[in-house]
Formats: structure tokens, C-alpha cells, sequence
């Protein structure tokens, strides 16, 4: 079980809680992909780190310009693979080019998506143990099962690469994912992840213990927080930065 | 965006050019922005010697709940900015609109993931202005009363 018994100072409980609940549910099937693959897309976010093509890329002037093939762990198709690692390594020089070259090779829209939702889990905590020194976490077992193959009625495509639920509030299953924001609105970094709407409530879960709850991200006079907001944002604004985020 | 929010609601001026140039954080408005941002640089780097010492630095400045939640929301940003650049989402109109001033001075309209916003038309270009005048105090208005929360 997660635990941060051994960083340097004592870590929030909500922040413990939202790492357990969120790397448990890695290993349970998901929407387009098993337990045991979503653990195999988790350990290849880890790999990709050690992969010898990403750091050439990651080196070069154009990664496009540098063929090869990664370093992977077996379970996954050639796509995935390539998908883990290069939004891993290298998110600020991705490309429609590229993600449409991927879709061509065979991935479906919601394994793309689930696969970021499981690679940004695992990298986000990943990091936090990191920045506070503690070692990372071991996976758990996968647990047996299918995927559901849910894929939400009202998802269609906009301007973003991938489908996306709109903006709004729904009657129907999709009502939590952000049916508690103001006239329903919330913004495109949100519902990117809406085509398996298990990674929004995953990312909502999280972000709350990380960040702000949602309906605190308005709030910009007080924070909850021992930093205060304008340090938070200073925070995400220079990671942002460093990761040549344009969004 | 919030960043510079977050100062007007609270009255304060910040220079939004720290998160390019990290050599203005002693003057930039935010109190230890200088260890915070040791301290996400070195999270987004690979140097562990970096990393310990910055994070020795938030506690002596900030204490150990400052470094929780310094930790906490980068990790947290490695996360978004990764969401955002593969599934290639365009800026949210209102933000469009609010930070089309510094996106250029700061050099963020250079980033790759700037080509998945596409500039408006000739009629948007010529409001850009007002609307981002109307919608900075739409926004102080809302962040200072915190609409929407619970």
C-alpha cells in the first residue's frame, strides 16, 4: 500500500488517499484496455525514461527526424509503445502529423485517450515522490477482467485531436464530471480526457488533492493551501514553461 | 492567466516574465519565488543534488506543508501540460482572448502545441482588446468572490 512514512515531512492525508485510490485503479480493467495492459502502459512510463531512442530524440533538433525503435517491455503493441514513451519524453514537440500517423497505425481513439489517462497517473505521482524523495511505488497485481468498451453517446469531435464531451451539464451518466461547475462549463484541458470519462474522474481526483478542487479553481483570493494562490500559479506557470506547454 | 489574476484580485503587481526569465524572481511580486522555482526546475530536471537542495530551501523558506504543496502542484502541471499537448486542445476562447498580450512577449506563441490554436479572424483580432479589458474584470470580479465553489 502507498505510504510516504519515509519523505522528510509529513504528506497531507488527502494527497495519500487520492495516490492510493488512483494507483489501485490502475490495475483494474478499464474502458478500452485490461488491468494487465493498463499496468504494462504504467511500467512503459517508467521505461521510457531508460529508452535510448527517447533521449536521441529528445536530443534533437526534430525528433521526426530520428528513426528507431523504443525499448519496451513486451505487452503492448508497437503504437502504444511509441505513444507512452514520446508524451512522456517529449509532450512539447508533439504534433497532429504525428498523432495522426498513430490513429493510421491502428490504435482506437479511446485506447489512445485511456493510455494518456494511465501515463499522466503514474507520472504525475511518479514525480511527487520524487520532488519529495521517497522512492517510487511498487504496481499492484492486475486484477482480472474486460474492459467495458463504454464510449459516451454525447462525444464528438471539436477542435481537439481526440473526441471530447461538450461543455454543459448531462442528464445522464456523465452528470459528475463537471455538471457541479458554474452553467456547466469547465475548460479543454478537462474534458480532453472526456472520451473515457473513468480518466476525468481520475484526473478530477487527483487534481483535487494536487491543486484545487474544481469549483475552488475560481477562487483566487483565498487558498487552502499553505502557499498562497499567486505562489501555486507560479508553480504550474513555470512547469508549464519548462515543458514548452502552450495551453 | 491566474497567475496574473490572482495578483490583481489580491492587489498586487507581479512580473509575469519570471516564468522565462527565473533570474527576476527576487523582484517578481511572488513571495520565494526564487526557491519555488529552484524547486520546479529541478523537478522537471534530472539532477538529484538540484533537487534535494531545492527542496531544503522551500522548507527553510516556505516549511514543510510549502513543500507538500510545492511538490504536489508540479507534479500535478507534468500531468496537465501532457493531457493538453497529446491530445492537442486548443486554448479555451476566454483564455485566447485574455493572455494574447503576453503569449507573445513571454514567447509562448513560439511552442509547437501553439499551432493546435489557430488565430481568430480579422473581426476577433480587432476586439481582442476590449474583450480582453471586459473579461479581466469579468474575472477579477469571480475570482475575488470565488463564484462557484461549494
Amino acid at each position: 500500500m502507498i505510504s510516504y512514512d519515509s519523505a522528510c515531512v509529513p504528506v497531507r492525508a488527502d494527497l495519500v488517499a487520492a495516490h492510493r485510490k488512483e494507483w489501485a485503479r490502475l490495475a483494474r480493467p478499464g474502458t478500452w484496455w485490461t488491468g494487465t495492459e493498463r499496468l504494462a502502459i504504467a511500467r512503459e512510463v517508467r521505461e521510457a525514461a531508460r529508452c535510448e531512442i527517447c533521449r536521441v530524440r529528445k536530443a534533437s533538433l526534430s525528433p521526426y527526424s530520428v528513426p528507431g525503435e523504443h525499448s519496451g517491455n513486451g505487452v503492448l503493441p508497437a503504437t502504444a509503445v511509441e505513444v507512452v514513451h514520446r508524451v512522456t519524453t517529449d509532450p512539447g514537440r508533439l504534433k497532429r502529423e504525428w498523432f495522426d500517423e498513430i490513429m493510421g497505425w491502428g490504435l482506437s481513439e479511446g485506447q489512445y485517450v485511456e493510455a494518456i489517462g494511465v501515463l499522466v497517473t503514474v507520472f504525475s505521482i511518479d514525480s511527487f515522490c520524487r520532488g519529495m524523495g521517497v522512492p517510487p511505488h511498487s504496481f499492484p497485481a492486475p486484477e482480472p477482467g474486460a474492459p467495458s468498451r463504454y464510449r459516451p453517446a454525447a462525444a464528438r469531435m471539436e477542435k481537439a485531436w481526440v473526441p471530447m464531451l461538450p461543455n454543459g451539464r448531462f442528464a445522464g451518466p456523465e452528470r459528475d464530471l463537471w455538471g457541479d461547475m458554474p452553467a456547466g462549463q469547465t475548460g479543454n484541458v478537462i474534458r480532453a480526457l472526456s472520451l473515457v470519462p473513468d480518466e476525468v474522474r481520475g484526473l478530477k481526483e487527483l487534481g483535487a488533492a494536487h491543486y484545487l478542487p474544481l469549483v475552488e479553481m475560481m477562487n483566487l483570493k483565498d487558498s487552502p493551501r499553505s502557499l498562497d494562490r499567486m505562489q501555486i500559479e507560479l508553480v504550474a506557470g513555470r512547469v508549464s514553461a519548462l515543458r514548452g506547454c502552450f495551453y | 492567466m491566474l497567475l496574473r489574476a490572482s495578483s490583481e484580485v489580491r492587489g498586487e503587481e507581479v512580473d509575469l516574465r519570471v516564468l522565462t526569465e527565473p533570474e527576476l524572481a527576487a523582484a517578481s511580486g511572488v513571495a520565494h519565488a526564487g526557491a519555488l522555482i529552484a524547486l520546479a526546475d529541478a523537478m522537471v530536471g534530472e539532477d538529484d543534488e538540484a533537487l534535494a537542495q531545492a527542496r531544503q530551501r522551500v522548507i527553510a523558506e516556505l516549511g514543510p506543508g510549502g513543500l507538500v504543496d510545492a511538490v504536489a502542484v508540479a507534479s500535478h502541471f507534468e500531468r496537465m501540460v501532457r493531457i493538453a499537448d497529446a491530445t492537442g486542445i486548443p486554448l479555451d476562447d476566454p483564455v485566447e482572448i485574455m493572455t494574447s498580450d503576453v503569449r507573445h512577449s513571454l514567447g509562448i506563441d513560439r511552442f509547437t502545441a501553439a499551432a493546435n490554436t489557430p488565430p481568430g479572424g480579422f473581426l476577433r483580432r480587432a476586439f481582442t482588446p476590449i474583450l480582453r479589458i471586459l473579461l479581466g474584470l469579468a474575472l477579477r470580479f469571480i475570482g475575488a468572490r470565488g463564484i462557484g465553489r461549494r
